[in-house]
């Protein structure tokens, strides 16, 4: 399928604040992935590539696009507190240290044709709520994948099942969003224990090599806060086991330089009102299972 | 507030629960060591007890208290590999523990058992040395929540907890006002030996298990007109009080013993100890307990005396009352006692209004 996308149509779509883009890599098929370069400090910064953390969400994620407001504004989506949350982040990151360069890369993903039709309002309607974004990449359900591969995604999140469920057997690390209302404060992410000590032995070696590389750059990271007021925070949950699995995660994770803020050992107990009271952004090593 | 109930919803399981249920089941089923596996939390009568409550951290608490969080932490984790030693709370979860091996030596596969949760709001890291404690003592504790500063309210609730025990005296007066039994946990001064095969509770009566609706009048009206108004509603019920559904859990699990002809050997025994006296105020007591269908084995009527002397002799592993003259009067002779902040005793002390200073937010 031939990508429509032009850089001058893009230029076309915008307001008096003119998001120059550059640098556009086009896929083996055609998808689009455009560098943003604006006057925001933070994203002007040169992410050092070895050292950012690439989080890619769909752009179904992030906006309701569905509902319009009139005048081409999206309402927003169950991502969206997350992507505030990761922005937070970043920002006391660098008040810790101006010249940090372990901060979160947020990559904007369309994963289908629908979506990919809709890029200049997509990036307009980023500007529109201050979302910082680095890259945009406007694949469909073909090459999204390749996508996520070729921008070296750490993480991808999806409010869609089947379409994490596929990113992860090609070895992208995946997750589901959490479909409940989650801060715009804290970064909250869920390890899920039982898979902490086995893992699933049906994703790839690849999947578990990023899901465990990921680890240890958000528990850097958490190791550049105090225990309180920490812009990010790290919580652990085991279902099926008892305190012996939770223990054990916990001194798994710590061995890999992961340090958990909050564990919750539920041996059996129902999930969901667990679920409901911790709010993650998304929760990590799931079965990809509510 | 004079109504509190705790009931544990009706059975509309999802199939999320059942398959997280399963899998529990399944993994303890597997395990090698023969270890019980908790109970379901909706059948289960579920204690929730604090660290400060089950082992003893008065040492730690001082660093944390004079040094701060980061420090505390720290010097949690240089020690994780050395058990704390037991706290006020202890014996009580030993207690529990025994009458669950009962339970299930006369019902193999009832999940009508005592569930112990360790509700802390410590940091995770502090947590592995609680694990390595709770391994060290092998007691029966399989789940937790190690919240890291959040308020355990909510968790209470999603383990469906039918006691709450901690120091935290905020944390218990929230956890009343949402309706689930709580008391703050005091050790005893010396150490009573207490029975190894009989779980023993004592309650007060009034602003425990009944309300506070008659203290009111003590307090506000005398002794007198107490003793008038307690003759002339002798037949009228009391309203509940914080601990009655407490006192109700234990009934249920008493009448399985009584069930299979263990009444003579049943391994738990409660105790009323109130300040009314039986000639007069105690028998309006006695039919509340009848109209609510629940059961006290022992009720004794002090008529004012003090209770120190009495409960050393009962040697509870624990007991309720709503008025600290009456904890401390208990501490002093050996019984580990459990603070109730509820109703207009805690207005009062030894008798007289408490002048309370404005609070601080």
């Amino acid at each position: 399928m031939v990508s429509t996308i032009q850089n001058t149509d893009v230029k076309q779509g915008f307001g008096p604040e003119n998001m120059r883009l550059k640098k556009g890599i086009i896929g083996k098929d055609s998808s689009l992935c455009l560098l943003a370069e604006d006057a925001d400090p933070v994203s002007s910064l040169q992410k050092d590539a070895d050292r950012a953390v690439v989080v890619a969400v769909t752009s179904r994620a992030v906006f309701d696009c569905g509902a319009e407001d009139g005048d081409d504004v999206y309402g927003v989506g169950v991502a969206f507190p997350l992507l505030q949350a990761l922005q937070r982040v970043n920002e006391r990151l660098l008040e810790e240290n101006p010249a940090e360069s372990l901060l979160f890369d947020v990559v904007l993903i369309t994963t289908d044709s629908q979506q990919q039709q809709q890029s200049s309002r997509i990036i307009s309607n980023t500007r529109h709520y201050g979302l910082e974004i680095s890259r945009f990449c406007f694949s469909s359900e073909e090459d999204f994948i390749e996508s996520l591969l070729t921008n070296h995604v750490d993480l991808f999140l999806s409010t869609d099942r089947s379409e994490a469920a596929q990113a992860s057997h090609k070895g992208v690390f995946s997750a589901l969003l959490n479909r409940k209302v989650a801060s715009s404060e804290q970064l909250r992410v869920l390890f899920c224990g039982d898979a902490v000590i086995r893992p699933d032995t049906d994703s790839p070696s690849a999947s578990q090599d990023a899901a465990q590389s990921f680890s240890a750059q958000l528990g850097e990271m958490r190791q550049r806060f105090g225990l309180l007021h920490s812009p990010l925070s790290i919580v652990l949950v085991t279902s099926r086991g008892g305190r012996e699995s939770c223990g054990t995660a916990l001194r798994t994770l710590r061995s890999r330089g992961v340090s958990v803020d909050e564990a919750y050992c539920l041996a059996g107990a129902p999930r969901s009102p667990f679920l409901s009271l911790l709010r993650p952004h998304f929760l990590l090593n799931n079965d990809l299972e509510d | 507030m004079s109504e509190i109930k705790l009931t544990k919803s009706a059975p509309t399981e999802d199939n999320g629960e059942e398959k997280d249920w399963a899998a529990a089941k399944a993994f303890f089923d597997n395990l090698k060591t023969n270890k019980p596996r908790p109970p379901k939390p909706r059948y289960a009568v579920t204690i929730a007890v604090s660290s400060r409550t089950l082992f003893n951290m008065v040492k730690e608490r001082k660093i944390y208290q004079d040094e701060g969080l980061e420090k505390y932490v720290a010097y949690q984790m240089e020690h994780e590999n050395e058990p704390l030693m037991p706290g006020a709370a202890f014996p009580f979860v030993q207690a529990l523990m025994n009458v669950n091996s009962r339970l299930r030596e006369l019902y193999p596969d009832s999940e009508e058992l005592f569930d112990i949760v360790l509700m802390t709001n410590n940091h995770a890291q502090v947590g592995v040395r609680l694990i390595n404690s709770i391994n060290h003592y092998d007691l029966s504790i399989e789940r937790f929540c190690m919240t890291g500063g959040e308020s355990p309210i909510g968790y209470l609730k999603a383990y469906m907890t039918n006691l709450y025990l901690s120091k935290d005296s905020d944390k218990v007066t929230e956890a009343i006002a949402e309706g689930i039994a709580a008391a703050t946990m005091f050790t005893a001064d010396t150490e009573n030996e207490l029975s190894k095969t009989q779980l023993r509770v004592a309650f007060d009566g009034d602003a425990v298990l009944f309300s506070d609706e008659s203290e009111i009048i003590v307090k506000q009206h005398g002794l007198d007109t107490f003793f008038e108004h307690e003759k002339e509603f002798e037949n009228k019920p009391l309203a509940q009080g914080p601990l009655k559904c407490f006192l109700e859990a234990l009934g249920k699990l008493q009448r399985k013993f009584i069930a299979k002809n263990e009444r003579l050997n049943c391994p738990i025994r409660t105790f009323l100890v109130t300040a009314r006296s039986a000639a007069s105020s105690g028998a309006r007591v006695l039919k509340t307990l009848r109209s609510w269908g629940l059961e006290i084995d022992e009720a004794l009527f002090l008529a004012g005396a003090p209770k120190g002397p009495l409960l050393e002799k009962i040697k509870p592993h624990i007991f309720f009352d709503d008025q600290m003259f009456h904890i401390e009067g208990a501490q002093e002779l050996g019984t580990i006692s459990a603070h109730v902040p509820y109703g207009i005793g805690q207005k009062y002390h030894k008798g007289k209004l408490i002048e309370q200073p404005p609070k601080k937010e």
